[in-house]
C-alpha cells in the first residue's frame, strides 16, 4: 500500500471526563480537498487543532508523509491555516502580513517581494497591498489570510470554518476563490464547516463528525445518496423520517410496515434488523413524486400547505397517522397537479428510501 | 476611519459639553492655573525681577546633578516598572476573568494602603539588618550585607513597587485588545515566540507601554517620599530640592523656579507623547 500523504491515527483527545475526539483514524491523500463536517462540538475542531500543534491529543499520533508532526512545535510544522476569524496582523501592511511567513524564515528580499506578488495576484488583491488590514472588507481580510496561509508553499492549508464571519454572497464569492485556488495550487486542503452546503461544494471528500466520532467519511455524492447512518441523513440535505416495523429483508432489500399499516418492500437496508423491529425509513424531500409509476411505494397525505421556491415548490403534509413531511416537487411537475390542500397519494421509489434502527 | 468619527463626535458634542464643564473649569482656574501663575511670577521677582533664579539653576553644578539624578531615577524606575509590569500584565489579559478580578482587587488594594507605611516597610526590608540581608546572609548566599538601602538601587526598588499598578492598568487594557488568536497565527506562520513576541506583541502594546511609561515617568519625576526616605543624600531629587529650597532655606524664588522647570519638563514629555500616539493613529489605525 503506498503511504498516505497525512494520517491520523486513533487520535482521541480527553479533556477530563469528557472525550472530545475518539479514535479517529483518517488517511488523506496529497492534493485532495477535504472537510471536516459537523455540529459545533463534534470534534472537527479539536481534531484540526491537534493537527497544528494547538492541543496535544492525549492519545494517537498525526503523521506528515510517515513522520509524526506531534513532537514539533506549532511554528516548526509548517502548516498554513486560516482561521474563523480575522487573524491578520492590524500594524502591518497586506504585503507585510503576506510577507511575515517569509519574513520570520529569513527569505531574501527579492525572494519575499516576488513572492508577495504572486500571492496578493492569486488571491487577487494586487492593488490592496500598502493598505492596512482594519481598511479591508472581511472577505478581503479573508483572502489576505489565505495569501499569507499559502505564502510558504505550506504542504497542508487548514481552514477553520474560514467563512463562518461573512454574509452569504461573500461566502459564495469565496467558496470560488477557495475551489480555484486548490485548482491552482494542488495543495492539500483540510477544511472545517458546520454548513453541510459549504462542504458539498467544495470538497472532494467529507468526514462527516458526531460526538467525536466520525459517522461516514466519503463523497458528498456517498453520503447524500449512501449514508451510512440516520445520523448522516439527517445532517446532509432535508430529510423525513418515518415511523416503521421491519418485517424482513432479503438480499439487501428491506420489507416493512408503516405506522399507517401499509407495507412497502424493496427499501435499502443499513445494516441487519430483526423481524418486528421498531426502525425509521428516511425519505429524501425531492424523493417524492406526485405522479405513479410502476416501481412506486405510495403513501396517503393530507397537503397542509405549498410554497413557492423557485425551481421546486414545498408541499407541508400530513400522514394519515399525523406525521408532518416535507416534500419537494419540482415546480414542473406542480404545474398540471391541483395544489389546494386536500387528500391525496404520493409517490416514492423504495430504492432512495432507507432504513435506520430507531 | 475611527479617528473621523471619533473627531466628528467630539465636535458635535462641543457646544452642550461646555456648560457642563463649568465647575470643573472654575476649580482648576482657581487652584491650579492660578496658582501656577504664582509660582512662575514668584520665580521671576523673588528676591529680584529677572531671570537670576533660573540662571542659577541651571549654571549651577549641583543643582544640575539634582535634575540630572532626577531624570536618571525616573528613567530607571520607569525601565524596570515596564519590565516587571509586561509579563503580570500578559498573564492577567489572558487568565479567566473571575480569576483576573481577583488579582485586580490585590493590586488596586497595595494601592489603598498608605505610602508612608509600605516606604517604611521597604525601608525595615532593605536595611543592612534588614529582612532581605539577614535571609541572604542566613542562607549563605553573600557574606557582606547588600547595600540595598539610601542609593539608586534602594529608590528604584520602592518606587517600582509603588509604580506596578500605573502601568499595568493601561497595559492590560492593550494586551486585552491584541486578539490571543493573531499570536497563534504567528506561531503558524512560523515565528517562534520570541519572534512572535518582537514581531507581533510588541508593537501591537506599544500604545499601552507608551501611556503607562509615560504615566510612571512624570509620576517618578515629581515623586518625594520614596526617594527622601531610600535614597542617599548624595542622589536628591528634584522633589525632594524644591522641599529643601522653601522649608529650610526659605529662598522661594530659586524653589518656585524648580518647581517651574519641573512642570515645563512634564507638560513637553506629555505632548511629546500626544505627538506620538497621534501619529501612530494616523498611520497605524491601532
Amino acid at each position: 500500500m503506498t503511504q498516505p500523504f497525512l494520517s491520523i491515527r486513533k487520535l482521541r483527545k480527553a479533556f477530563g471526563a469528557f472525550t472530545a475526539v475518539h479514535d479517529v483514524t483518517l488517511d488523506i491523500p496529497k492534493g485532495e480537498f477535504l472537510t471536516f463536517l459537523g455540529p459545533s462540538g463534534s470534534g472537527k475542531s479539536t481534531t484540526l487543532y491537534a493537527i497544528v500543534g494547538f492541543q496535544d491529543p492525549s492519545s494517537g499520533d498525526v503523521l506528515l508523509q510517515g513522520k509524526s508532526l506531534l513532537a514539533v512545535p506549532s511554528h516548526k510544522r509548517n502548516i498554513g491555516m486560516v482561521f474563523q476569524r480575522y487573524t491578520l496582523f492590524p500594524h502591518l501592511s497586506v504585503a507585510e502580513n503576506v510577507a511575515f511567513p517569509l519574513r520570520v524564515r529569513r527569505r531574501p528580499d527579492a525572494e519575499v517581494k516576488k513572492k508577495v506578488a504572486d500571492m496578493l495576484g492569486l488571491v487577487r488583491l494586487e492593488s490592496f497591498a500598502e493598505r492596512l488590514p482594519g481598511a479591508l472588507s472581511g472577505g478581503q481580510q479573508q483572502r489576505v489570510a489565505l495569501a499569507r496561509a499559502l505564502a510558504y508553499d505550506p504542504p497542508i492549508l487548514l481552514m477553520d470554518e474560514p467563512l463562518s464571519a461573512l454574509d452569504k454572497k461573500l461566502r459564495e464569492e469565496i467558496q470560488a476563490e477557495i475551489r480555484r485556488i486548490h485548482r491552482e495550487t494542488g495543495v492539500t486542503i483540510l477544511y472545517v464547516t458546520h454548513d453541510q452546503e459549504e462542504a458539498l461544494h467544495l470538497s472532494d471528500r467529507i468526514a462527516l463528525f458526531k460526538d467525536g466520532r466520525i459517522e461516514q467519511t466519503g463523497t458528498g455524492e456517498d453520503l447524500y445518496l449512501r449514508p451510512a447512518t440516520d445520523f448522516v441523513a439527517g445532517f446532509i440535505g432535508n430529510s423525513n423520517f418515518l415511523a416503521a416495523e421491519h418485517l424482513e429483508t432479503v438480499g439487501g432489500a428491506a420489507t416493512i410496515r408503516l405506522a399507517d399499516g401499509s407495507l412497502v418492500s424493496g427499501i435499502s437496508a443499513n445494516g441487519s434488523f430483526e423481524r418486528g423491529q421498531k426502525t425509521r425509513l428516511m425519505i429524501r424531500p425531492e424523493a417524492f413524486r406526485l405522479e405513479r409509476n410502476p416501481a412506486s411505494a405510495e403513501l396517503t397525505v393530507d397537503v397542509v400547505d405549498v410554497a413557492f421556491y423557485g425551481e421546486r415548490r414545498r408541499i407541508v403534509a400530513r400522514t394519515t397517522t399525523g406525521q408532518e413531511i416535507d416534500i419537494r416537487p419540482t415546480s414542473a411537475a406542480m404545474a398540471s397537479q391541483d395544489a389546494t390542500p386536500s387528500r391525496r397519494q404520493v409517490f416514492f421509489d423504495p430504492g432512495a428510501a432507507f432504513l435506520f434502527p430507531a | 476611519m475611527s479617528v473621523e468619527t471619533e473627531q466628528s463626535i467630539a465636535t458635535k458634542r462641543m457646544p452642550a459639553g461646555l456648560g457642563g464643564l463649568l465647575p470643573a473649569l472654575t476649580l482648576i482656574g482657581l487652584f491650579f492655573v492660578v496658582p501656577v501663575l504664582a509660582l512662575l511670577l514668584r520665580s521671576v521677582t523673588d528676591p529680584a525681577p529677572g531671570l537670576q533664579n533660573y540662571t542659577a539653576l541651571l549654571g549651577d553644578g549641583t543643582y544640575m546633578r539634582v535634575f540630572f539624578n532626577t531624570f536618571l531615577v525616573a528613567a530607571v524606575v520607569t525601565i524596570v516598572t515596564v519590565l516587571v509590569a509586561f509579563p503580570v500584565a500578559w498573564m492577567l489579559a489572558i487568565m479567566p476573568p473571575a480569576l483576573a478580578s481577583v488579582m485586580f482587587g490585590i493590586i488596586i488594594l497595595s494601592m489603598w494602603t498608605n505610602l508612608l507605611t509600605r516606604t517604611y516597610a521597604w525601608m525595615v526590608l532593605l536595611q543592612r539588618t534588614g529582612v532581605i540581608n539577614r535571609a541572604l546572609m542566613a542562607t549563605g548566599i553573600i557574606d557582606q550585607p547588600l547595600p540595598l538601602i539610601n542609593n539608586l538601587t534602594g529608590v528604584t526598588i520602592g518606587m517600582v513597587y509603588i509604580m506596578l499598578p500605573f502601568m499595568i492598568l493601561p497595559l492590560v487594557g492593550t494586551l486585552r485588545a491584541i486578539d490571543p488568536m493573531t499570536l497563534r497565527a504567528a506561531a503558524l506562520c512560523g515565528a517562534s515566540p520570541f519572534q512572535a513576541f518582537r514581531r507581533i506583541l510588541l508593537p501591537l502594546s506599544l500604545p499601552g507601554v507608551a501611556a503607562g511609561g509615560l504615566m510612571v515617568f512624570v509620576m517618578s519625576l515629581g515623586y518625594f517620599v520614596t526617594p527622601a526616605l531610600l535614597g542617599g543624600t548624595s542622589n536628591m531629587m528634584l522633589a525632594e530640592m524644591i522641599a529643601q529650597l522653601i522649608q529650610s532655606l526659605l529662598n522661594w524664588g530659586l524653589g518656585s523656579a524648580a518647581a517651574f522647570i519641573l512642570l515645563i519638563v512634564t507638560m513637553a514629555l506629555y505632548a511629546l507623547q500626544l505627538r506620538l500616539v497621534g501619529a501612530r493613529r494616523a498611520t497605524g489605525g491601532i
